[in-house]
């Protein structure tokens, strides 16, 4: 409706929490110049609004919950959460510091903050809900024993310094149902409302009538809200607003503990001093009152002016949170002079109100403060019109906008010295600003002077940037949540997608292999994983490929074990049916030396706490979100993780053949297949060559073996060649046993594919530290080990110079075929007849050696014997790594 | 130190120190006892000290050995915790609680879900050892001591037939016309204050005032059920027994109210004098008191009385009691109910003026009740320290009601002025309460409330109810106001205050839901025709003065016709026949009249029992106006004229 003129200034900020101001605690006062603010922490600032700084910082006990200004003495009433009502004098405060300042030579900013101590606190009660003050009376609300207790004190008067602070009265009450359901303690993040309305009369005895908030209400509406015997007495009434929704009114000369019976009344049986006015179901947060009729008044101003003084009030609001308003007012024309109440409904959830001298009421949402104003000249002269309009009251309410938004306190304050009301204002960010209202009469100037009009413009401009600063924030709230709903909505889709399918093949997977590769001039070993994705829903930004390296628990040296390497890619997009490889390097022969085997996870991994935005509270977002024990919740709880897949990857898959495969020319035990050189005798001429250095460098000392510098190393292990030909007979079509045996050992590794097209039964490549390795397989017959006859067999033979290379050789070689056998046992072949006696032999000859290495292991021997122990030892290990078993 | 059962032992060197520091602790509590002052402050460091220690002793599992000395500290810490608190907290049974479970737990047995009176069974029937059995009991006195303070009456009693049972199997427990709870009390042994740890508060002291307490708790409750004869017996035996001044106080008071509902008003003063004997503070046995004058009416020493209640209150407003050190539980802090507090209701000032000036009103004494009407209508202007109960205890009746009270003392005071003043200031206030017609159903039945607070959302019945009542105010304010004005003299204003009345009257349209005939009319509708009927009184007898016989004809007429016997109306009729020359029909009238004397009678004599049943009290002076002052004169004159007219 009507656009409401106004200038807004922000005067200072104050800090705030990270979540912003919640409604309810903070308060805004204004005396003369000065502002009160408590921002519902612990702190209470005073700020000097001619001068614009800060004069001075209280700091509580505890979180303020109210506070009041009693401005003669001038004193600073004020609650602290659970604790009670301190009271600070801020005359002498003000003393205290201008001594201060005198020393120090910074006058703009406070000397520090004051610290309110526990001997300030006049009314020490943890149940204290909220209070308010009324001249030189504080009347309290509390809440115990599931009961609301209010309480009326007398100040001492400010010549009498002793303060006993006398409770004159107090009753207790429960309207409504249970007040305390929570227990003790306000039941929930609201507290109750309280105010004063004063009869007229009073107004005359008390000059000096003080109540924030109060307000003088105006006969009838006084009687018929509070019956005769309250205006007969003039008593003073309490109203309170509950957090549940109920509007009671307490004559205060009327305070009386009429304990009858101690449980709670209910509301019909009610004694008298407390009444319900209205239940308006829903917390209230404020309760006000306002001058509707200014005509009426006006017009009899001779006799009214001077029987009352400054008119009172005529109407009686109160605001609940979720947007429900009730106004009352006496409806003086029909022939009975009725309180007429309506409710209204206004757009929630209104975080705080405030009343002026005037007709209208401001209150504050999240995105705006608005105006309503109940003033109601029932202008149509139609009787049917009338009729259908009853009331004294609007029948609707047009809000008008203030534009500023997330105002947590208001408050209005005159300025004597500018004669025009003004808005105090709070914001959820703690900023300070005030805002000028002009009344619509004043609003319209017939003819603007240049100046008016250059401060008009002003004006419109400020408004205009407070406008587009209130949109870009809502804009980029409503974009926000945009953005985090449909990024949960596609995580949830891949989520559901990937844990739907747990036992089949994963719509979305990742293979892993190894390469060699050419990286910055040194072949180093890599692995590639390849992630593809074959949902239908694509993968997004915000997730990321988490491969994981991990050093096998049976890797050669034990206490490298723990330690893993995580690599992260983040995956911009990748859209079903895509693939993407990614590649990193395992380590070339320069670098550090490689644990093989390792273990390799790989997992897709969201972090919830971008899209959930930085706020503090978004681990707690979180815990709403998913439940504690859901699986997919990363170990930090910051986000999704979903795994995708696990291998191994071991000496087999990063052996590097010659450039040129091997070929059947390339090596000379390559040439074998049609006439197999005497394995026996290759081993031997391998010996014997790797002896012949090793001897040279007999001074070294020999603590290091394994490292080329030894005999090649060589282990053996022999498979029954029925096992075999069973577990290969897809592959082994057309080839020999031993070829089929190399491919498939070399099966993984990608360099070896030349393999599969002659039939090689040897093969010599690096190792990833560059080490020389040496694979070998034969068929042999095993003639002492079975009763029916000689065993045909397949005897993989490896050898290395290096130790350590044979041995990962070793052990990848024994993991495939520990596999291979896991798998025929569970097709159920059964081993043929052996002779167990032979077994038994060479079993027992195993474990003697055993003994032997373990015996020198645990006691080595000192000095010179220590070089010949290790050779004796490695002997022992060397018999150990070629047994004379054969695996059926 | 000889049995080690179970649980690690401290060392005895902690045990030590702990007793050490306990006795310190009693030590200097006896010692802050004897300086007096500040027994609070001290009240409150020793409870925290002891609630440290006991802290501390229970940071280590419980053990035997330690145990007697960890249930003497506790009991010393909850004695301070209840001394301090007005009423018993929740918090103190828990500690109890937590006590007997250490004591299970030292024993290897375990009750976390067994409820306090099980508790109570099981760790006094299992554990027999002998050096925990005095600090046990100890303990039960203070557990007895909660239960009462929260009116647990059957768990005390079950608790004490454990104790004395543990104490001593082979006696039966006295049972029979005696209370139960009280014998109990009584046989029960107190435990030897061994050498061990210094009490602050002696489990002997304590069984004492178990005793009274549970006296008086009991008479106060037969007192409440009307079982006079036991109450009294309960609250003599209280009266015997130990504590305060302020608790023996309040127990004659009680006798009083027990022996004065017995119908021995004698007796109650003789209690209520006793009680004032003990406790000169004790002013409720005042008020208490002056309502036994009234009963047997003694209105001097009712009014002395109150009077006294009056300047107490003015002098001291009550404060809150300030207890004795010595005693850290009192029988005060184990006494609640109900009953008590609406015995001992605290009146306010206002109320006992009120009740002053009342008196005085209601016995003729006008000019005391002038003084006191305006010492109270000053004392509404005082500001919220002066506060004027209204709820359902009070003695005050509506505020509207006592300013025409006022007025109507004024005004037998010979103030008419006054009273006119005080009467538009009840005029005024009503105005806007009123609609222009109150349409109101006969028959009582749909607008019985007896509630006689109005509530805006209360509904259109209450609400009716209350514009009735400011009517029935409004239109007596105006009929005192004619009265004051016929009585300075000045005619015209008091026919047109009479009009104003009865015009105001004319608002109420009374309307029949059903067949049923009249009789059973809303108080205050029958309130309004008596108003009514002295109004057209009250304008007849000023018309009759101006010489407008015709009009005052017509208001007697019309007043007898909603009184039809009216014995004032209509020697007023047959006065106002007289004048108009209308002899005959006047003589007729005055045969009539006089043929039934009864009622005569009972108007002469009785007029004030007559008028205290039917009447409030503000309009009765407006009653004794309106009688027929000339009978004597108009009966000469008619029998003069029907001697002439016969003969």
């Amino acid at each position: 409706m009507a656009h409401v003129g106004h200038r807004v200034d922000y005067l200072a900020g104050f800090c705030c929490p990270v979540g912003g101001l919640v409604s309810g605690k903070p308060r805004v006062l204004c005396h003369e110049n000065e502002i009160y603010l408590s921002n519902g922490s612990e702190f209470v600032y005073v700020y000097d609004q001619e001068g614009k700084v800060l004069k001075a910082v209280y700091k509580c006990p505890d979180q303020v919950w109210h506070m009041e200004l009693l401005p003669l003495p001038k004193q600073l009433y004020i609650l602290c959460a659970h604790s009670g009502i301190y009271c600070v004098s801020l005359d002498q405060q003000s003393r205290l510091m201008e001594q201060t300042d005198g020393d120090g030579q910074e006058s703009n900013c406070p000397s520090g903050v004051f610290p309110v101590d526990s001997d300030a606190c006049i009314f020490p009660d943890s149940t204290l809900c909220t209070f308010t003050l009324l001249n030189n009376f504080v009347i309290t609300l509390s809440q115990a024993q599931g009961k609301w207790w209010m309480k009326l004190h007398e100040l001492p008067h400010p010549e009498q310094e002793s303060p006993p602070y006398r409770q004159i009265s107090e009753v207790g009450f429960c309207p409504g149902p249970e007040p305390g359901d929570e227990g003790d303690g306000p039941p929930s993040r609201f507290l109750p409302v309280l105010c004063c309305a004063s009869s007229p009369g009073t107004v005359g005895s008390g000059e000096g009538l003080w109540c924030s908030g109060g307000f003088v209400l105006e006969e009838p509406l006084f009687s018929l809200l509070f019956g005769i015997d309250a205006a007969m007495l003039e008593s003073p009434m309490i109203l309170c607003g509950f957090p549940d929704g109920q509007l009671c009114s307490v004559p205060l000369k009327a305070l009386s503990s009429s304990q009858t019976a101690d449980g709670c009344h209910d509301v019909s049986s009610q004694d008298p001093p407390v009444k319900i006015l209205h239940h308006l179901e829903e917390p209230i947060v404020f309760i006000g009152a306002l001058r509707t009729e200014r005509r009426a008044a006006e017009e009899e101003e001779a006799e009214d002016e001077q029987l009352f003084g400054d008119a009172g009030c005529d109407c009686v609001v109160a605001v609940g949170h979720y947007g429900k308003m009730v106004a009352v007012k006496a409806d003086q024309r029909e022939e009975a002079t009725v309180p007429e109440l309506r409710e209204y409904y206004l757009r929630g959830p209104i975080l705080c109100a405030a009343c002026g001298s005037g007709s209208r009421m401001y209150y504050s949402t999240h995105s705006d403060i608005s105006a309503v104003d109940l003033d109601w000249v029932n202008e149509s002269s139609d009787p049917e019109d009338a009729e259908s309009s009853t009331g004294v009251l609007p029948p609707v309410l047009s809000p008008a906008s203030l534009s500023i938004c997330s105002v947590v306190a208001l408050s209005l304050s005159s300025r004597a010295s500018e004669g025009e009301s003004e808005l105090l204002a709070l914001s959820a960010k703690g900023r300070l600003m005030t805002c000028g209202l002009c009344s619509p009469e004043e609003a319209p100037p017939a003819r603007m002077t240049p100046a008016e009009a250059g401060r008009r413009i002003k004006e419109l401009l400020s408004g205009i940037g407070n406008a587009s600063e209130r949109v870009s924030f809502l804009k980029k709230a409503v974009d926000q949540k945009n953005r985090a709903l449909a990024s949960l909505n596609q995580v949830m889709n891949v989520s559901a997608a990937l844990l739907s399918s747990q036992e089949g093949q994963k719509p979305i997977a990742c293979t892993v292999t190894a390469n060699w590769s050419c990286l910055l001039l040194q072949d180093a070993v890599t692995i590639s994983c390849v992630l593809e994705n074959c949902s239908e829903y694509s993968l997004e930004e915000g997730w990321t490929l988490c491969v994981q390296l991990l050093a096998s628990p049976c890797a050669l040296e034990e206490d490298s074990a723990d330690s893993g390497t995580t690599f992260t890619f983040p995956i911009d997009q990748l859209l079903p049916g895509n693939k993407r490889e990614l590649t990193l390097p395992l380590g070339s022969p320069a670098d550090t030396k490689l644990d093989l085997p390792l273990t390799i996870s790989c997992a897709l991994y969201y972090s919830l706490r971008d899209i959930l935005g930085s706020g503090s509270d978004s681990s707690e977002a979180l815990d709403d979100f998913l439940p504690d024990d859901s699986p997919i919740l990363s170990p930090d709880r910051e986000g999704i993780c979903l795994p995708l897949s696990e291998c191994t990857i071991d000496m087999l898959q990063c052996l590097r053949f010659e450039s040129s495969p091997p070929g059947p020319d390339a090596s000379p035990p390559a040439a074998a297949p049609p006439a197999p050189p005497d394995p026996v005798e290759t081993f031997l001429e391998v010996s014997r060559e790797q002896t012949e250095p090793e001897g040279v460098k007999d001074s070294e000392p020999p603590q290091a073996p394994g490292d080329g510098n030894l005999p090649p190393s060589a282990a053996s292990i022999r498979v029954s060649s029925e096992l075999l030909k069973n577990a290969l007979k897809n592959s082994s079509s057309g080839v020999p046993l031993s070829c089929a045996t190399l491919r498939w050992l070399l099966a993984e590794n990608a360099g070896a594919e030349a393999l599969s097209s002659g039939e090689v039964a040897s093969v010599r490549g690096a190792a990833p530290d560059g080490g020389e390795v040496q694979l070998l397989v034969r068929e042999v017959a095993m003639n002492d080990l079975s009763p029916a006859g000689p065993i045909q067999a397949v005897e993989i033979l490896m050898e290395s110079p290096s130790l350590a290379d044979m041995c990962r050789m070793h052990h990848a070689v024994i993991r495939r075929i520990q596999a291979l056998v896991l798998e025929q046992a569970a097709q159920g072949s059964g081993p043929p007849d052996l002779r167990m006696q032979y077994l038994r032999q060479i079993q027992a000859n195993h474990e003697m050696l055993l003994k032997e290495a373990q015996s020198l292991r645990d006691r080595p021997p000192p000095g010179e014997e220590g070089a010949a122990t290790a050779e004796k030892l490695l002997h022992i290990y060397r018999q150990l790594r070629n047994p004379s078993l054969v695996v059926l | 130190m000889k049995r080690r059962r179970r649980g690690e032992v401290p060392e005895p060197g902690c045990l030590r120190a702990w007793a050490a520091e306990s006795e310190a602790l009693a030590g200097r509590w006896r010692a802050a006892r004897c300086w007096g002052p500040g027994g609070a402050a001290a009240a409150r460091q020793q409870r925290g000290a002891f609630g440290e220690l006991l802290l501390r002793m229970r940071g280590l599992p419980a053990a035997l050995t330690t145990l007697p000395l960890e249930l003497t500290v506790l009991y010393n810490s909850l004695l301070f915790a209840m001394g301090a608190s007005d009423c018993a907290i929740n918090g103190e049974a828990e500690e109890i609680r937590q006590g007997l479970l250490r004591v299970l737990e030292a024993c290897g047995a375990s009750g976390q879900d067994l409820s306090t009176e099980e508790l109570w069974q099981k760790v006094l029937q299992e554990v027999t050892v002998e050096e925990l059995q005095a600090p046990l009991h100890r303990l039960g006195a203070l557990q007895g001591a909660w239960w009462l303070a929260t009116n647990r009456l059957g768990s005390i009693t079950s608790l004490f037939r454990l104790l004395s049972n543990a104490e001593d199997p082979g006696r039966a427990p006295c049972s029979g016309g005696k209370n139960e709870l009280l014998s109990l009390l009584k046989a029960w042994r107190v435990p030897a204050e061994g050498d061990s740890v210094s009490l602050v508060q002696s489990a002997k002291d304590l069984k004492e005032i178990l005793c009274t307490a549970a006296a008086f708790l009991q008479g106060l409750q037969e007192l409440e059920a009307g079982n006079l004869p036991a109450a009294l017996s309960l609250l003599q035996e209280a009266a015997g027994g130990f504590c305060s001044k302020r608790v023996l106080a309040q127990i004659y008071t009680c006798l009083s109210c027990c022996t004065r509902q017995m119908g021995k008003p004698q007796t109650a003063l003789q209690h209520l004098k006793r009680a004032l004997q003990v406790d000169f503070q004790c002013l409720p046995a005042l008020s208490h008191a002056a309502a036994v004058y009234h009963e047997l009416g003694e209105t001097d020493a009712e009014l002395q009385a109150l009077a006294v209640l009056y300047e107490a209150l003015e002098r001291n407003p009550p404060a809150a009691a300030s207890t004795t050190p010595y005693c850290l539980i009192q029988t005060e802090h184990l006494v609640h109910t109900p009953a008590l507090a609406s015995l001992f209701r605290h009146r306010h000032p206002s109320e006992v003026k009120y009740l002053l000036a009342q008196r005085c009103l209601q016995d003729g004494r006008v000019a005391d009740a002038v003084e006191h009407y305006l010492d109270f209508l000053a004392l509404l202007q005082d500001g919220l320290q002066q506060q004027v109960p209204l709820d359902g205890g009070s003695a005050l009746p509506r505020i509207p009601e006592v300013f025409l009270e006022a007025a109507s003392a004024l005004e037998q005071a010979g103030r008419h002025q006054d009273a006119i003043t005080v009467c538009e200031e009840v005029v005024s206030r009503t105005a806007d309460l009123i609609p222009q017609t109150l349409r109101v159903e006969e028959g009582p039945e749909q607008l019985e409330c007896p509630s006689p607070g109005t509530e805006l959302a209360g509904g259109p019945l209450s609400q009716k109810r209350e514009s009735l009542c400011c009517l029935v105010w409004r239109t007596a304010a105006y009929l005192h106001q004619g009265w004051a004005w016929a009585k300075l003299g000045k005619k015209k204003e008091a026919i047109t205050q009479f009009s104003r009345c009865l015009e105001d009257l004319l608002r109420v349209q009374l309307y029949r839901s059903g067949v049923e005939p009249t009789g059973s009319l809303l108080p205050e509708v029958k309130l309004l025709q008596e108003i009514r009927l002295l109004s057209l009184i009250g304008r007849g007898t000023q018309f009759l003065e101006l010489g407008r016989h015709r009009e005052a004809l017509l208001d007697f007429q019309h007043g007898l016709q909603i009184s039809p016997g009216d014995p004032a109306a209509a020697s007023y009729l047959v006065q106002a026949l007289w004048k108009l020359n209308r002899k005959q029909e006047a003589a007729t009238r005055w045969q009539k009249l006089s043929e039934s004397p009864a009622e005569e009678d009972g108007q002469q004599e009785g007029l004030g029992r007559c008028v205290a049943r039917r009447y409030p009290l503000y309009l009765v002076s407006c009653l004794k106006q309106a009688a027929f002052p000339h009978n004597e004169s108009l009966a000469g004159n008619i029998q003069d004229y029907l001697r002439t007219t016969t003969s």
